[in-house]
């Protein structure tokens, strides 16, 4: 799988958004298809049900807190965004996001300078974030090469396959 | 090194290792509960598909539910149990407890351990001088499981260093919720925190455990203390050793140091929406609330039953409340009973729970209506956890919730220490 580039328009949310409100404990028994109808939808009730593929979402500060649920990740990506761009995430949301699969890039500041609708796109192999609708350009915090070689190989239960036939 | 540096360095076989390596470790003990055992074994089963390398270190616990309300949560513990004879790991049923001291009573944590988890306060367990931390499901099912193995990146350590007596009406509690206020959420995202001091080493075991508890909530990895012959002595109560502790080395430095006096530390109260919006109780008092409950990775120890019992000494629960007392093992119930706490409590009008998580996110108690306030010593408050979004939750030292069960309003414990 190469390494995604993503473009789509903005949906916005703010800092220490748990994965309580990700998903909620009451679905996490249900299918994906169904987590994905009610994702965020305690914090930004539009979203779930007006999300287009490759939409990017734009989060705060320790994006994904609380419970280290990786379906939090796996909800999202049954929504069909493209990434998620945000100035810190939780560090259980980060792992699990590249051990899933789903590209995201750690931007600082990155909240005040995207309005909701702008039109992203986001390189992760590059680690970039282009703002089309105010043309601005920003550079994401590196991310390790381990996880850029998970994300590429499509998560770690492939990247873990891998490992074992060395 | 750092003794969980000299802990991922000798599970994976090297000599040294430095803030920023990458390693592949061996993994001691591997922690889930009801939620998470059925997550992690559908991908084990249906997308990893290899056997589980040593069950033995393999422990689950249904913690989030005593007696399943719906069908469908009876059917995901079915599933569990099934999981768990197939693969032939220990789990221990509804009732047991919450799964940190049902896995330290049952001898799956020792110093020097990886422990992994994916309850995300797993780094619970560092304050054994363990290396504990929360991977998530397909982590546990491509590497843990079939291999008993997992990734780390070896984190840059702070240091929390506390001095000091704590007040009359202040417990450890407080302390662990002062400093999610002060260092912020996401304050040390990635990093281990080390708690040192006077005023740590003057504490309990049992209430040393609340400060690695408490760094998961500000974004760290992990926390730890660096062991003594306390921590063996702790652990002994239920579990053989032999117990080795790993120590730091004696020239260890941090990347950052902070230091607090605990000496004039009030009651805090986490409030609502989240775990860093922490006030003195005295900025919240007459609050009015409708559920108050000692109970959650953050409370049901036989110390926070101690607290309750003493100060409701003498009072009765507040009509308009629903005390609830949830203890985290069978060995705190029975605790209780022997000191006949549960029969006093009992009859101030408090309502016993069997052991476990309690009202951690209503899986199986605790749901509220959207008008609805709760004040607990469970861990997390964020909306969504306990039925309407709307509803309120504080968190709080079990003598604090103590205070507002008598008074049917968030009250300062102090008023009844006299």
């Amino acid at each position: 799988m190469p390494l995604t580039v993503a473009r789509g328009h903005a949906w916005k949310v703010g800092d220490n958004v748990p994965t309580d409100a990700i998903v909620p404990e009451w679905v996490v028994f249900k299918s994906f298809q169904e987590m994905a109808k009610h994702a965020l939808e305690i914090v930004h009730a539009e979203f779930a049900k007006n999300v287009q593929p490759g939409d990017i979402l734009v989060a705060g500060k320790h994006f994904g807190c609380s419970s280290g649920r990786a379906v939090a990740v796996k909800a999202l990506a049954a929504t069909g965004i493209g990434a998620v761009v945000a100035e810190t995430f939780s560090r259980t949301f980060y792992r699990n996001a590249f051990e899933i699969g789903l590209p995201i890039l750690e931007v600082p500041g990155i909240s005040a300078r995207v309005q909701e609708g702008d039109t992203l796109v986001v390189d992760i192999g590059a680690g970039s974030v282009v703002n089309e609708t105010s043309g601005e350009r920003f550079q994401a915090t590196p991310i390790p090469p381990l996880l850029l070689e998970m994300l590429e190989a499509g998560g770690i239960i492939p990247f873990a396959d891998r490992l074992a036939a060395r | 090194m750092n003794l969980i540096e000299k802990i991922l360095a000798s599970k994976s076989g090297k000599k040294e290792v430095t803030p920023g390596d990458v390693v592949v470790a061996d993994v001691d003990t591997l922690l889930l509960h009801d939620l998470s055992g059925y997550l992690t074994g559908r991908v084990l089963d249906k997308e990893v598909k290899r056997p589980i390398l040593r069950p033995d270190r393999v422990c689950m616990v249904f913690d989030h539910h005593f007696s399943p309300a719906s069908e469908e949560r009876a059917n995901v513990l079915q599933e569990n149990r099934d999981f768990a004879r197939r693969h032939g790991i220990r789990h221990f049923d509804c009732g047991s407890g919450n799964i940190h001291h049902v896995a330290i009573q049952k001898g799956f944590i020792k110093p020097g351990f990886v422990v992994v988890g994916s309850d995300s306060h797993t780094p619970v367990h560092g304050t054994f001088g363990a290396f504990a931390t929360g991977l998530g499901n397909n982590a546990h099912a491509s590497m843990v499981m079939p291999f008993s193995k997992a990734w780390f990146r070896v984190p840059e350590t702070y240091n929390v260093n506390l001095r000091g007596r704590l007040p009359r009406g202040s417990s450890a509690r407080d302390v662990a919720q002062f400093l999610i206020g002060d260092i912020g959420e996401g304050g040390a995202i990635y990093k281990a925190i080390e708690f040192t001091g006077e005023f740590v080493d003057s504490l309990d075991v049992s209430d040393q455990l609340l400060l690695p508890l408490l760094t998961i909530d500000i974004g760290a990895k992990t926390g730890y203390i660096d062991p003594s012959q306390k921590t063996i002595d702790y652990l002994s109560q239920w579990s053989e050793g032999p117990f080795e502790l790993v120590h730091n080395d004696p020239d260890v430095t941090y990347a950052r140091t902070l230091e607090y006096d605990v000496s004039h530390l009030e009651p805090q109260v986490a409030c609502p929406p989240t775990v860093g919006n922490v006030k003195s109780v005295q900025e919240v008092a007459g609050t009015l609330i409708d559920i108050a409950e000692v109970g959650g990775h953050g409370g049901g120890r036989i110390d926070d039953i101690r607290m309750l019992a003493q100060l409701m000494r003498g009072h009765k629960v507040n009509p308009n409340v629903r005390l609830q007392v949830v203890p985290n093992s069978r060995w705190v119930f029975l605790q209780a009973l022997r000191e006949g706490l549960v029969e006093e409590l009992y009859l101030a009008g408090a309502n016993w729970f069997p052991a476990g998580a309690g009202s951690n996110q209503s899986a199986n108690m605790g749901a509220m209506t959207a008008r609805e306030r709760m004040i607990c010593s469970q861990a997390r408050n964020f909306p969504g956890r306990n039925g309407s979004p709307l509803a309120e939750v504080y968190l709080a030292s079990a003598l604090t919730v103590a205070a507002a069960a008598i008074k049917g309003e968030i009250a300062d414990p102090r008023e009844f220490l006299e």
